[in-house]
């Protein structure tokens, strides 16, 4: 869910990186753990610095100063997946897709979903080589309980003059 | 300095005609381009786009927010891909 900066003054405050799609919301998630399996709960300070507490024995003991926050530089943050509230309807988080076996409509087996991507222009699937933007006319049955997706794969607009057009406009 | 107004936005040709087909034939289809240079016009909001970057044809689903951006803005040439943190997703 994030991952810890550099160190912000003196007091053991630190930047946090949050993956999150609200950070604000990174705190109620409950205590993150890292890859030792250390536990930290944390409080936003001010603009992407957050003040770090160890969860120890029940205690909850506050990253004392700056020499402690440094070594805690580039501490991979993560969540239990059942800290996170069930989505809406019709809505899936972006880390369930991944994974789950794909099907065509009439019973091919394309293999797991090798990656869920968005970089603006709408989520898609990676399934292999192959991806699919993440539509109801391309992705018609999501079932993340079963484990798997239904696709319909898309046909490709072919225009006469296509491409041999194409580099003709790209070298006028 | 921003392009002139009187020039109007600039679109390579035959992805004009191929969006006119996509649209027309009514179906689930991508449509392949190769013009990253293209600004999204309004007549393209609603179809999906599949648009090199390189490497691979990225899907692209257009809608109102994009348009007079470039196609190019939405299919990154390099590999990172992100975190998915608690994002979620919704089919378009």
């Amino acid at each position: 869910m994030g991952v810890v900066g550099r160190p912000h003054g003196v007091r053991g405050l630190v930047h946090l990186h949050s993956y999150a799609a609200d950070p604000a919301a990174l705190p109620s998630y409950g205590p993150l753990v890292d890859e030792r399996g250390r536990q930290f709960r944390m409080r936003w300070h001010s603009e992407g610095v957050a003040e770090l507490f160890e969860m120890a024995d029940g205690k909850r003991l506050r990253v004392p100063d700056r020499t402690a926050a440094e070594k805690l530089v580039n501490t991979r943050l993560y969540i239990e997946r059942a800290s996170l509230p069930p989505p809406d309807a019709d809505e899936f988080y972006l880390s369930d897709l991944q994974g789950l076996q794909v099907m065509t409509v009439d019973g091919r087996d394309l293999g797991p979903v090798t990656g869920v991507h968005d970089h603006g222009g709408g989520v898609y699937l990676e399934i292999g080589t192959l991806l699919l933007p993440f539509t109801k006319a391309c992705v018609p049955g999501v079932d993340v309980a079963g484990g798997r997706i239904t696709v319909a794969l898309p046909a490709e607009v072919v225009v006469a003059e296509d491409r041999a057009e194409a580099s003709r406009d790209t070298a006028a | 300095m921003t392009r002139s107004v009187w020039k109007g936005p600039f679109v390579d040709g035959y992805l004009l005609n191929k969006a006119e087909a996509g649209r027309a034939s009514g179906r689930n289809e991508i449509i392949k381009i190769w013009s990253r240079r293209s600004t999204i016009l309004p007549q393209f909001v609603g179809l999906t786009f599949g648009v090199y970057n390189g490497h691979k044809f990225l899907p692209v689903q257009v809608n109102e927010n994009m348009v007079g951006h470039k196609f190019g803005e939405f299919s990154p040439t390099r590999t990172f891909t992100g975190h998915s943190g608690d994002k979620k997703a919704k089919r378009g």
